[in-house]
């Protein structure tokens, strides 16, 4: 059953965008391509919420946006990595390992 | 340069997005068809699943709105929850903030008043005083002869209108006993010049202006309800003062206080009286209106070639008289500008002592918040959402707080009439719209004060990596920052207390300060009298003599003397005197006080005669007493008694033979030194002559029998002003009184509030650090030691507060140098005192929290672990 956005965290899909952005520059149509296959088809992602994000993302200054070419030779904005989202990247993924292994150590034990 | 882009954020344009977004619906339109649907089947399924373009375009510009006022509304109420979640913490901040603010919303009330405020009359800035003085002498500014003052007005080109007033007490006898009133008799164009109307009736016609015309008078508004119950039909009464009827023509608005507050009825002198015509006589203050846009400089320039002219017209009056002009707001507030300053430099470093003391609380809490903080930050907020919540919880704090001020304001504000009746403008201050907007003012820069600094710090990224880390296994955590505060508050308590401590001296020494003459047992009092009655002065010289024989057979009295101005009391009428007999040119010039006394003077004050004789009430050449100060001051050396000084032009013709040599007295003022004097015999009581009674037992013990004996040998004469003489002197002080009080309690609340924060701030280290107490406990540590080191932490910070509090109230006392008395301002002594009594207070506030981190018991903190 694919996960609705209004089941994710808010915060985490800013840490999935940035992870994806992490691999080089990338138009919002290659990202929510890239959500869909990387998590299985679990997690979809609206594109009513996905712009947002990006935009939330670019004003921080996490993300830095160029216009170019798609692989069609269509007109697309791409994002990229800044350094500061480089770092919230990191800083995030660390909180969310630290996080998703407390919950998986209380579902073990409680087992 | 585009660096002050940064300031405003990057926005997408409206084609940009929808560039942006079509990019994607075109892509997602392909896949569809990649998938083998037609072309209109996979755009309809392509815009469906991308859901409403006109909705995320919303979206979008959303993010780059700032949503001021649901982040504001948001804020407010979690604010709201803050406080009431921690209502002690809550409490301790609103209060310390009300006393601060408040406090400083009182003298700036007073401030306001006294000194912003335009005087109550249209364009009051346009008023100015007009004074004439003699070129050749310091002193005296003389009072202006009717003649010139309608000169002054013909002739120049910057004024509107120019007119003068003098006050005299009355006594009204159309009533069945007779009244004091205190009338001011007021030059042409009076009304004119304040731009004021009656609130009843009329101004004077331009008959009543004139010499043979009808007598009439304005009565003030407390006169109107006090005599007449405020009847509207008392228009067209008529008053009896002395020898005069006079017909009411109308009644002043309550708010026209001028000459003075205890002014009763104005009534015009004509200027073509016959009596008015002499360019000697000494009359009027004088009171000119700007013309608008007329500088003062320009009507300085001005009025002094009209005199100049006046000068080469009449040498022999006017050729040595020059003009001065000084605003009128500025001659009304005189001396309480000084103190007002002092005053509010006073509250404004209690307001940041108070808010220092606030920063060390906000600077523990936030460390206490540090998870909340982590938690909001790993949620996605932005730092500037975390410190607007943090700042707006200050806000609502200090506002809170502004509010309990504005309280505390309104209550100054009546302590300030009953402790300085006698300061400027005082019935003006009140709690009025700028009040509050200061207040409100008050409390925005409190907020970024003692706001912004905790909220920076406690948002900073390091600290927002503390999610999931408990602070468990730290030994300590050190905070320079708050200790430093701790030091800066000690460091103006220090300072305030310096400038009450010199201040309090100054005013014991006043105390202690031997005068010269015996001020206990003196009772003084008025009567009412008339400058017309100095006309005929031989009948005057009887009157006076009688009412001083009545007053003498009164039991209980002891001697009774007439003096113009009250001794001790400052009255400076300082002119230049020569002696017939020349002098050289190398000698000082002789420049004396002038005092008018009888000759009974000096029995009934108690001042010594050290050489000759009293003062001569002759009608022929004067003797005049001269003190010692004058005596050693221009007559080093040799015998003064048998000179002959001239007075010229102080009204007395002739040579006055120096008789005899006084003591020194403390005329002009307890806190002055005696300057050179001489005493004029005047055996006649004008209007403002107080009469002296030397008591046997308390001076208002006869107060009745003299009052009843006045009534019968002078039954249409008041009596008035009827006060121990040194109720005078505690009037003369009340502003230094004043200054003394009010600087002496801000001083001590912010020695509390500094010991409140020394206080807080040891105990907030001491909580924190029980861990490493109790480690330390359980490892063989002496109790003893831990009481010691906590104590000198507490010790330690104060005296380095202590050492700069020197340094800064080396400088901030000397402005109190032209205020202290007897005391100087870097004062060793003193300030001394004040770093022990710090330094004792500040023992017991670290005393308690460093007996409390040792009584922390070892096994109980080691099993919290």
């Amino acid at each position: 059953m694919p996960i609705e956005k209004s089941d994710l965290l808010q915060g985490t899909l800013d840490m999935l965008i940035l992870k994806i952005v992490a691999l080089g520059p990338v138009h919002g149509y290659g990202i929510s391509l890239r959500i869909r296959q990387i998590s299985k088809e679990v997690l979809q992602v609206q594109q009513g919420s996905l712009y947002p994000a990006l935009h939330r993302l670019e004003k921080r200054g996490w993300l830095a946006a160029e216009w170019g070419e798609s692989e069609k030779g269509r007109q697309a904005k791409f994002y990229k990595l800044s350094a500061k989202g480089r770092k919230q990247l990191a800083s995030e993924e660390s909180n969310w390992k630290r996080l998703a292994g407390a919950v998986v150590n209380i579902l073990q034990t409680v087992e | 340069m585009t660096w002050w882009r940064s300031f405003f954020p990057k926005r997408a344009s409206d084609e940009q997005m929808n560039s942006e977004l079509r990019f994607h619906i075109e892509e997602l339109t392909e896949e569809n068809i990649a998938a083998g649907m037609t072309p209109e089947e996979a755009r309809r399924r392509a815009i469906l699943e991308f859901g409403g373009h006109e909705q995320i375009k919303e979206d979008l510009r959303d993010v780059y709105r700032v949503r001021i006022v649901e982040s504001t509304i948001a804020n407010l109420k979690s604010a709201f929850r803050f406080i009431r979640k921690s209502p002690s913490f809550s409490i301790t901040v609103i209060l310390t903030l009300g006393l601060g603010i408040g406090a400083n919303s009182a003298v700036f009330s007073a401030i306001d008043a006294i000194l912003l405020k335009p005087l109550p009359f249209p364009d009051g800035d346009q008023l100015m005083v007009v004074e004439q003085k003699h070129v050749k002498v310091d002193n005296p500014v003389t009072a202006v002869a009717p003649v010139r003052l309608e000169e002054w007005n013909r002739m120049n080109s910057t004024f509107q209108a120019m007119t003068g007033y003098f006050t005299e007490d009355g006594s009204e006898t159309s009533g069945i006993l007779p009244e004091k009133v205190t009338q001011a008799a007021v030059g042409p164009r009076f009304l004119q010049v304040w731009g004021v109307a009656p609130a009843m009736g009329r101004d004077f016609s331009s008959e009543e202006l004139h010499e043979g015309g009808p007598d009439a008078m304005l009565i003030s508004d407390r006169f109107w309800r006090r005599r007449f119950g405020g009847d509207p039909g008392t228009i067209g009464k008529k008053l009896r003062i002395g020898k005069n009827s006079y017909t009411i023509v109308g009644v002043m608005p309550a708010s026209f206080l001028f000459p003075n507050r205890d002014v009763d009825l104005w009534s015009p002198v004509p200027a073509d009286s016959k009596h008015a015509q002499d360019r000697r006589s000494t009359w009027y203050s004088v009171v000119g209106r700007l013309k608008p846009g007329i500088s003062v400089e320009q009507a300085r320039a001005n009025l002094a070639t009209v005199q100049a002219q006046l000068g080469r017209q009449y040498p022999e009056t006017d050729e040595d008289l020059s003009v001065r002009i000084k605003p009128l707001k500025e001659a009304t507030v005189g001396g309480a500008r000084e103190s007002l300053w002092v005053l509010f430099g006073s509250v404004t470093l209690l307001l940041l002592i108070a808010c220092t003391n606030i920063v060390a609380l906000l600077l523990a809490r936030a460390t206490q918040r540090q998870h909340e903080i982590s938690v909001r930050f790993s949620l996605g907020a932005g730092r500037g959402a975390i410190v607007a919540q943090l700042l707006t919880e200050t806000f609502v704090l200090a506002l809170l707080g502004a509010m309990l001020g504005l309280v505390m304001a309104t209550g100054a504000s009546s302590v300030f009439r009953s402790l300085a009746a006698s300061l400027p403008r005082v019935e003006e201050i009140r709690l009025d719209g700028r009040i509050v907007l200061y207040s409100l003012g008050c409390s925005l820069v409190v907020t970024l004060l003692c706001g912004l600094l905790p909220a920076l710090r406690s948002t900073r990224k390091n600290l927002s990596g503390g999610l999931g880390q408990v602070s468990r296994t730290q030994v300590s955590t050190r905070n320079p920052l708050q200790w430093l505060l701790v030091g800066v508050q000690v460091a103006l308590a220090v300072t305030l207390l310096a400038g009450a401590g010199l201040l309090l001296r100054s005013f014991r020494e006043l105390g202690r300060v031997s005068t010269g003459f015996d001020t206990s047992h003196i009772l003084t009092l008025e009567i009412s009298m008339s400058w017309g009655e100095t006309a005929d002065m031989k009948g005057l010289r009887q009157r006076t003599d009688r009412i001083l024989e009545a007053l003498r057979s009164v039991p209980g009295v002891d001697a009774a003397a007439i003096s113009v101005g009250v001794p001790g009391v400052p009255y400076e009428f300082e002119t230049e005197l020569k002696l017939a007999e020349g002098r050289a040119e190398a000698e000082p010039k002789i420049i004396a006080e002038n005092r008018y006394v009888s000759a009974s003077y000096f029995n009934t004050m108690a001042i010594p005669m050290l050489a000759g004789e009293v003062c001569r009430e002759t009608e022929g050449a004067p003797g005049v007493v001269v003190n010692r100060s004058f005596a050693n001051a221009y007559f080093p050396g040799s015998e003064a008694i048998g000179h002959h000084l001239v007075a010229t032009n102080l009204g007395y013709s002739g040579n006055a033979e120096i008789v005899g040599i006084s003591g020194d007295a403390r005329e002009a003022g307890l806190e002055r030194a005696s300057a050179p004097t001489v005493y004029w015999c005047a055996p006649v009581a004008e209007p403002g002559s107080y009469f002296l009674l030397r008591t046997e037992n308390g001076p208002m013990t006869v107060a009745e029998s003299v009052r009843g004996k006045i009534h019968e040998v002078e039954p249409t004469r008041s009596v008035y002003d009827m006060r121990p003489l040194e109720e005078h002197f505690s009037d003369a002080l009340a502003e230094n009184r004043l200054r003394t009080i009010l600087l002496s309690f801000f001083a001590v609340t912010a020695v509390s509030l500094a010991c409140i924060g020394l206080y807080g701030t040891l105990s907030y280290a001491v909580n924190v650090r029980r861990r490493e107490v109790g480690l330390r406990l359980a490892l063989g540590a002496l109790r003893g030691q831990i009481v010691k080191q906590f104590l000198f932490q507490g010790l330690g910070v104060s005296l380095l507060g202590c050492a700069a509090g020197w340094l800064l109230a080396a400088a901030f006392t000397r402005v109190l140098s032209g205020m202290l008395y007897g005391v100087s301002p870097t004062d060793a002594v003193t300030l001394l005192t004040v770093i022990l009594a710090v330094m004792i207070v500040a023992t017991f506030a670290s005393l308690f929290p460093a007996i409390r981190a040792a009584r922390v018991e070892p096994m109980q903190v080691l099993r919290d672990e």
